[in-house]
């Protein structure tokens, strides 16, 4: 059913001259040297050569072996492919990802191999397309994809599509929500959307539903959190920034939209702009921290290269 | 590693940041793709040479061709503008649209799918696909969900609506033609001039053969005495012009295929 060559899955060493779809099975009474070309990257046994006078019967079953295993690489490949697709489709709606899904729906009975094939799926998001795939919830094993690419200036700012206006709201309300010392209650937001024009219920031609919006998708989305206000009577809640924000951007970058839509320089609000500096510091050290602990774990593993 | 290497290409931010805003916007025109293309070398690589778009293109896709994806070129049915998507090459049903959309959502598309292949014009009207609501697999939709749900298919892109009726929209064609021409065998269209898969087009009345209106542009360019090229009979059809990406400053239909979209609707 794949139009492709498939052999072309991963690097082989000598994937060049073999072709896939013919050759399977046609393979006539292979001859030690013709072995060689399947062997799986990095393995560089000769399996032939171990054994210069094979009978007929051997060398059946030595092709045999070899295409079983030709094809088990292959179901492999596609499988990795499949979760790449898998992952992307799934990220761009912004969810966190299950790994019990992505066994249901891709991975299937090669459940066995979920590590290796989602390290090569990882592999493959880093290098083709500028994501890495973060491990987003140990406990409940939930995923998501965090862009790479260096974040775009102000002027490079390229139209985002049909994430646009949402993303706009979004802004809004964590900017909203950091201001007012990093909760707001639910309240206060609905308030600053009305006079923007936007009401709960009414379907907005940007947004849609925008309660649909804000309480379903960007709390599913980890961008907002939630919760009940203790305490309250009548029954408060509040919003504050979700670990997917937190991720995603920074209170610095929050302060300077707000900033500008005020037409003001940051340091207008002086305890806010302190608490970005001080953000700004614990991320660089993160940072630093990550790249250093990432050096030394790839220093130790030699084995994972694919190009 | 070293065969290998010399087949796939090199990926760089500026490629990355190229395929991130195209699977982003789903569909483009080779227009904004251009664009697109000088500005991720602005953002990433601000002093290299911009490569040739087909060569930059070519480069990506050798990478994406272990993921059975690539970048693909089509043209408009209607104007013939050209156009880019990242499509799936393996022929899984509609893969895209199934982790994005819900079981009778994806049930009502490919109601109006089949719609929109049996129709002459290759427009089913929202009235004809609306009526089959009830026959929805998965959970009951009302008609005015169903509404909904067109425009959700408009939005993304699935779709084109046009003076309330429906047809495929281009990437919907770059996406799923292998996966139509397999599920429909008996029904498709195919365009006599270039052979792919036709879902709006001209016909010739005498012996029914049917063509591209981007096709038709540019087989009869020039010719004052326009023949059908399978019976020779004169070609009754008001003949576009070739697509021009110098003259195009707005997308859309120009007068002259609009014309012919309506005398073809008998």
């Amino acid at each position: 059913m794949l139009q492709t060559p498939e052999s072309r899955g991963l690097p082989l060493p000598q994937a060049e001259g073999e072709k896939d779809g013919g050759h399977d099975g046609e393979t006539p009474a292979p001859t030690a040297s013709q072995e060689r070309p399947t062997e799986e990257p990095g393995a560089g046994r000769e399996e032939g050569a171990a054994e210069p006078a094979l009978t007929r019967k051997g060398a059946r079953a030595l092709a045999a072996k070899a295409l079983a295993r030709r094809r088990a690489y292959r179901r492999l490949n596609r499988t990795v492919a499949e979760l790449v697709q898998f992952l992307l489709v799934k990220d761009k709606k912004k969810s966190p990802i299950t790994r019990s899904e992505m066994v249901k729906y891709v991975i299937g009975d090669l459940k066995a191999l979920f590590p290796d094939i989602v390290a090569r799926a990882a592999e493959h998001l880093r290098y083709v397309f500028g994501y890495e795939l973060k491990l987003f919830d140990r406990k409940h094993h939930t995923y998501i994809l965090i862009n790479k690419l260096k974040p775009l200036e102000e002027e490079e700012e390229e139209d985002l599509g049909g994430d646009g206006p949402r993303l706009g709201l979004l802004m809004m309300i964590l900017g909203l929500i950091y201001m007012k010392g990093n909760s707001a209650r639910e309240a206060q937001v609905w308030e600053m959307l009305r006079r923007l024009g936007v009401h709960p219920s009414k379907n907005h031609f940007l947004f849609g539903y925008p309660k649909r919006l804000i309480m379903e998708d960007f709390v599913q989305q980890r961008y907002l959190s939630y919760r009940r206000v203790p305490h309250t009577n009548p029954l408060e809640y509040e919003f504050s920034w979700g670990p997917r924000s937190n991720l995603e951007i920074s209170k610095m970058k929050v302060l300077g939209f707000v900033a500008k839509l005020h037409k003001k320089e940051p340091q207008h609000w002086p305890v806010q702009y302190r608490e970005a500096l001080a953000d700004e510091a614990d991320r660089a050290r993160a940072k630093a921290r990550a790249e250093a602990s990432m050096r030394a774990r790839v220093g130790a593993r030699p084995g994972i290269h694919f190009w | 590693m070293q065969g290998s290497a010399r087949r796939m290409g090199v990926m760089t931010d500026v490629h990355r940041r190229f395929l991130q805003l195209l699977m982003t916007h789903g569909v483009l025109e080779e227009r904004d793709v251009k664009r697109m293309q000088k500005h991720c070398y602005k953002v990433h690589d601000r002093n290299a040479t911009v490569d040739k778009l087909e060569d930059f293109i070519n480069n990506i896709n050798s990478v994406l061709e272990s993921l059975y994806i690539e970048i693909k070129r089509g043209v408009t049915e209607d104007d013939g503008r050209p156009i880019y998507a990242l499509v799936n090459l393996a022929t899984t049903s509609v893969s895209k649209m199934a982790t994005d959309f819900a079981e009778n959502e994806l049930d009502l598309f490919r109601k109006a799918l089949e719609l929109i292949i049996d129709s002459e014009s290759g427009f089913a009207s929202s009235t004809n696909i609306l009526n089959l609501v009830d026959q929805l697999k998965g959970k009951k939709m009302k008609k005015k969900e169903a509404e909904q749900v067109l425009q959700k298919f408009v939005q993304n892109k699935w779709l084109i609506e046009k003076e309330g009726e429906f047809t495929l929209h281009g990437r919907a064609i770059l996406e799923m033609e292998q996966y139509i021409r397999e599920t429909y065998p008996d029904a498709v269209k195919i365009c006599n001039i270039c052979h792919s898969l036709l879902i709006q087009g001209q016909s010739c009345e005498t012996c029914g053969i049917r063509m591209h209106l981007p096709c038709v542009a540019k087989y009869f360019r020039l010719n004052a005495e326009p023949r059908c090229p399978h019976c020779n009979d004169y070609w009754p059809h008001e003949i576009p012009e070739v697509f021009d990406p110098e003259k195009e400053r707005e997308p859309g239909i120009s007068k002259s295929n609009r014309k012919s979209l309506r005398s073809r609707r008998h």
